[in-house]
């Protein structure tokens, strides 16, 4: 109960704050221009395509590569999976530590709020937002589904991909949040580490190295397959780990805080 | 005259609270009882230990040690208690600027369990009692810091609690709007709500409260009853702690 008074008490600021809109339109634009580009070029090479006994579809040359660039090839940078690196952290950034630094989060613990409420009911918050950016975005191809054909489950797995980023993502910008009174540190922390697990096993794979653990360890190795149609446990696994190991960290850290004052 | 006995418990009994802040001890033994239908003054100079204690009342702190019931229950064991039963208003009354007066006390409302029709009755209620109309559109951050005060003040009885919690609650009011809140004060003891409010100004203590609890770094030095004509007293009385104890620390 106390969780979701939390929760529409976060969503509400998120709405009502300019910088949420203002992302989301900027990201818009970016994306539905990226969407045209991609369409125009899937368009362009229809006859040739059309030629190959198991050519890439529509699924594969727009609707996928829209996702992501850098893990799909593609020829135009910053899909939504490269937005979402840079946006979440910045949406995320003020969920606790905007609290600390005006010292509102003490209402919240006056309330009689833990501070798992607190955390879930934020983290939650942001998760609806988000997901309602996605759901905007896959509205670019999903338009077009009378007049093309879709590989549904293949769709169906990236957008999983997507959704699961995202949570990580949110995960990991509220733990960062909560661990300082400054929303710019939070952001600057939190799109570190993201690059961080996103790159994780470059410097090892260019020195010849391509251990398990490193690979296991990279945001890509997950989020790869998922694009790719290849839905495995092991990599829904990984991001929900990502997801317990960030909220189970912040929720410690803001009941430190009720301790520390 | 002989005070009343009391068969109900206290709604608040502090019991032997610690507290250390910044490596040195905030709040050291304290120990108090508030019953209710009363109105406790804290008085202390900057730095006694006031905002931290309320903040432990209002189970936005843990004490180190020592124990907190509230209404006969441990409080530290269920800090949930606080939702229906404190109402508090933190020193210079902090707001999420992008709400409008209305949201915030629908988000405090819901915070502490209320919803549906019982919020609006609530929240109308509230908004007509502190006079808050002229500003229920506005923006909290927008608003003076005596309209945040107001605002604030109505968070904190927006649910009726049966103990309120101020911390400062004359700042930044003009003295219409301390006279005001001195009536508020005085009603809702009338309707049996425990009140333990922090000031440093001792005509506050006199004007509205019937015990006072005098607090000099981090301890309670003096507590008793407020009578009428008590402040040259009252006066004395907390400037000899301040002084004494500014001495001995010299």
């Amino acid at each position: 109960m106390t969780l979701f008074a939390v929760m529409r008490l976060e969503l509400r600021r998120l709405f009502v704050r300019p910088l949420g809109w203002i992302l989301a339109a900027l990201t818009l634009v970016e994306l539905a221009w990226r969407f045209v580009l991609l369409l125009g070029n899937f368009l362009g090479t229809q006859i040739r395509l059309a030629a190959l006994p198991s050519g890439p579809g529509f699924t594969d040359m727009v609707s996928v590569p829209l996702l992501s660039s850098l893990l799909t090839g593609g020829m135009l940078p910053f899909g939504l999976t490269e937005l979402a690196l840079l946006i979440v952290p910045l949406l995320a950034m003020s969920t606790l530590a905007g609290e600390r630094s005006n010292g509102t989060l003490s209402l919240l613990f006056g309330a009689g709020l833990s501070g798992g409420s607190i955390v879930y009911g934020k983290y939650l918050a942001l998760l609806v937002w988000l997901l309602l950016w996605l759901l905007l975005i896959l509205a670019m191809p999903l338009s077009l589904a009378h007049a093309t054909t879709f590989d549904w489950g293949k769709l169906a797995a990236a957008t999983l991909g997507m959704v699961l980023l995202l949570a990580a993502l949110a995960a990991i910008g509220v733990a960062c949040s909560a661990f300082t009174a400054h929303p710019a540190i939070a952001a600057t922390a939190s799109i570190l580490l993201v690059l961080g697990l996103f790159i994780v096993q470059l410097g090892a794979q260019a020195v010849g190295i391509d251990n398990g653990v490193i690979n296991w360890l990279a945001l890509p190795s997950h989020l790869e397959p998922l694009l790719r149609g290849l839905v495995s446990t092991t990599d829904v696994l990984w991001f929900v780990l990502v997801v317990v190991l960030a909220l189970a960290l912040a929720t410690r850290r803001l009941n430190a805080d009720k301790e520390r004052g | 005259m002989t005070s009343p006995i009391h068969v109900s418990p206290p709604i608040l009994r502090l019991d032997q609270l610690n507290r250390r802040r910044a490596g040195r001890p905030a709040v050291q033994n304290l120990s108090l009882a508030l019953q209710r239908g009363q109105v406790l003054g804290l008085l202390g100079v900057n730095g006694a230990g006031k905002s931290t204690t309320l903040s432990m009342i209002a189970g936005a702190l843990r004490p180190d040690s020592g124990d907190i019931e509230l209404n006969g229950a441990d409080f530290l064991e269920h800090p949930e208690l606080a939702r229906q039963l404190i109402g508090w208003l933190p020193e210079r009354s902090p707001v999420w600027a992008e709400l409008s007066v209305i949201e915030h006390l629908d988000a405090h409302g819901r915070l502490r369990g209320l919803s549906g029709s019982a919020l609006r009755q609530a929240r109308t209620a509230i908004i007509e009692r502190l006079e808050l109309q002229p500003l229920a559109r506005r923006l909290a951050g927008v608003l003076s810091q005596g309209q945040r005060q107001r605002l604030g003040l109505a968070c904190a009885l927006l649910h009726q609690p049966a103990l309120l919690v101020l911390d400062e609650p004359a700042n930044a009011l003009d003295p219409v709007q301390v006279a005001a809140l001195r009536t508020l004060i005085r009603e809702q003891a009338a309707n049996g709500t425990a009140v333990i409010l922090s000031t440093h100004l001792l005509t506050e203590v006199t004007a509205v409260c019937d015990r006072v609890a005098i607090l000099h770094d981090g301890s309670l030095q003096h507590e008793g009853s407020v009578h009428e004509g008590d402040h040259a007293n009252l006066e004395r009385t907390f400037f000899d702690i301040a002084m004494n104890r500014k001495a001995q620390a010299a």
